[in-house]
């Protein structure tokens, strides 16, 4: 019942974008988004798409399949558009009977759509470049200065890969339990939102029984492997960074920059 | 290489508030020792104490009495608990529920990691055990794509790469298709000859038990029969008294012995018993 979301998903191919190192991916991402946020002006997302649109070249990824991905956001989007559009005071342009249209509110509600649209499309590229492994392991390295703060680091991204190897097990598992019941009648189709919720009650205790069961066969399965924490641990792929990794950085410092400069240097012509 | 003595393990129960309500003593008084480079099959029906015996020999589970040393080490020594997990490696019975990594060599470095290995030396030793179990071409994948034989080699390659002296494999092939608990029984044999292993195979299927170079049969946390799998294997009624079958071939042939056939007791093979039966129709004819 999940296959049809693209959304945040792996996108197997090989391309410079893939190649990168993984924490180039989360801070250019990182720095993308708030670079949606630095910028004000058309101008502005005019940069930020044409740099999007030229990663998205970089990655290889079909922009179809990108943007198939996007279905998953429409409803939130409309929301937030329709909010800034109707409820933003300012100079009245339209009146639709207690509902008004303001100028404010239609400029607004356009950037906000833009913002969203390029901060979504953004980060589903940081993970339809990067497995979810690579993902973790940038992050327990990002995260390595919080060590001094006895923030649990190492163990913060081995859950993280645990969760994420458990996940079609557990999908799996739904499914049997799902036909299981239906064998002895159970009705998961039924229209009525709260029958619905109700039969899923029978699913989720026998789910999370297993699922209790399987994290403790795990930690055995873990502890005989000699797993004691990162402490004196070594890396089967330990992450360095290559030339092409210092090369994206200053990339992404220039791109910045100039996001900062557009922000500051007043262009009367633009709205 | 193992050597137990008279070890004692109580489980403690507890009553619905948590407090200690009794005992359960799964293991109840059991010495023996396991020279290097044997191959030792526990059998016991459900509850025997089969599993629990396997926990205290890669320090899992500690002595409630007595002692257990792995290689000369005493498992009650908390400083040396991870030289022997090191050294007693283990294979659990569900394969989804030991591998660790999303990718095949990952999971086999798994091992190697925590124990701090350098870097390449990792790779090598991710590529010799996955090359050992035949499971080298499989490396990149997930493995949510293998059959249920194919993960549990990936399960014996990643113990391999911590370089143990012994296996211990608990009930390995319980959630297998024939096939694949045939690859898995191949696998335990070859690393027992060619790389000189201890393997001990906790087991319930019969057939796997013959190639053993011993057999204990465990019930009620005592050792109830050992020996070599053809003396164990003859005494069929015994074997039947402790809720456990005799390999068919065995069977077939003590039957054929109760109706008066001449076939000697512990028949293991389909070929031995033929040769049994083509050498008595020989003797009928003259």
């Amino acid at each position: 019942m999940f296959k049809d979301i693209t959304l945040g998903q792996y996108y197997q191919t090989d391309s410079l974008l893939h190649r990168l190192d993984p924490r180039v991916k989360i801070v250019g991402t990182l720095a993308y988004i708030i670079s949606l946020f630095v910028v004000d002006s058309f101008v502005g997302y005019l940069v930020c798409a044409l740099f999007l649109f030229t990663m998205i070249g970089l990655s290889n990824v079909p922009v179809g399949y990108i943007v198939r991905g996007m279905r998953a956001i429409l409803i939130l989007l409309l929301i937030t558009m329709a909010f800034n559009l109707f409820l933003t005071p300012g100079e009245v342009l339209v009146t639709i009977g207690f509902l008004k249209i303001t100028k404010q509110g239609l400029s607004f509600a356009v950037k906000m759509a833009i913002r969203l649209s390029l901060l979504v499309i953004g980060s589903s590229l940081m993970t339809l470049t990067t497995t979810p492994n690579q993902l973790t392991d940038a992050i327990e390295s990002l995260l390595n200065p919080l060590k001094r703060l006895r923030v649990p680091v190492h163990e913060i991204a081995m859950m993280m890969s645990i969760a994420l190897r458990f996940i079609p097990i557990l999908m799996e598992e739904t499914d049997k339990i799902m036909k299981a019941q239906i064998a002895r009648g159970a009705d998961f189709e039924s229209k009525n939102l709260i029958k619905k919720i109700k039969s899923l009650v029978p699913l989720l205790v026998p789910l999370f029984i297993s699922a209790f069961r399987r994290a403790n066969d795990l930690a055995m399965a873990m502890e005989a492997r000699c797993y004691r924490g990162g402490a004196g641990r070594t890396k089967m792929k330990p992450l360095v960074y290559q030339g092409r990794d210092h090369g994206a950085y200053f990339i992404l410092l220039a791109y910045f920059a100039v996001c900062i400069a557009i922000r500051l240097v007043p262009l009367p012509f633009l709205v | 290489m193992i050597k137990i003595s008279k070890l004692i393990h109580d489980y403690i129960q507890r009553d619905e508030e948590g407090n200690p309500s009794g005992t359960i003593r799964a293991i109840d008084d059991v010495s023996l020792d396991v020279s290097p480079g044997q191959f030792i099959a526990i059998l016991g029906h459900n509850g025997s104490g089969k599993s629990t015996l396997a926990k205290h020999l890669n320090a899992l589970l500690f002595p409630t009495e007595g002692a257990v040393w792995v290689n000369g080490m005493d498992s009650r020594d908390q400083s040396l608990l991870w030289d022997i997990r090191q050294t007693a490696g283990m294979v659990f019975q569900n394969p989804d529920n030991q591998i660790i990594g999303q990718v095949v060599e990952e999971d086999v470095g798994f091992g190697p990691e925590n124990m701090g290995v350098p870097t390449e030396k990792i790779w090598q030793r991710v590529e010799e055990s996955l090359k050992t179990v035949g499971m080298y071409e499989y490396r990149k994948k997930s493995p949510n794509r293998l059959s249920g034989g194919q993960k549990q080699r990936v399960s014996i390659a990643g113990v391999i790469a911590m370089h143990p002296k012994c296996i211990i494999m608990d009930e390995p092939t319980a959630m297998l298709d024939p096939s694949g608990r045939a690859d898995v029984i191949k696998a335990a044999r070859k690393l027992n000859l060619e790389e000189n292993i201890t393997i001990i195979l906790i087991t319930h299927y019969m057939e796997e038990a013959i190639q053993a170079d011993r057999v204990f049969v465990m019930d009620n946390g005592k050792i109830a029969m050992q020996g070599s799998p053809r003396e164990v294997f003859s005494q069929v009624e015994r074997m039947q008294e402790l809720h456990l079958d005799v390999p068919q071939v065995t069977l077939l042939g003590h039957l054929l012995r109760k109706k008066g056939l001449e076939i000697p007791e512990g028949i293991l093979t389909r070929e031995e018993l033929s040769d049994v039966l083509k050498k008595l129709k020989k003797g009928n004819r003259q």
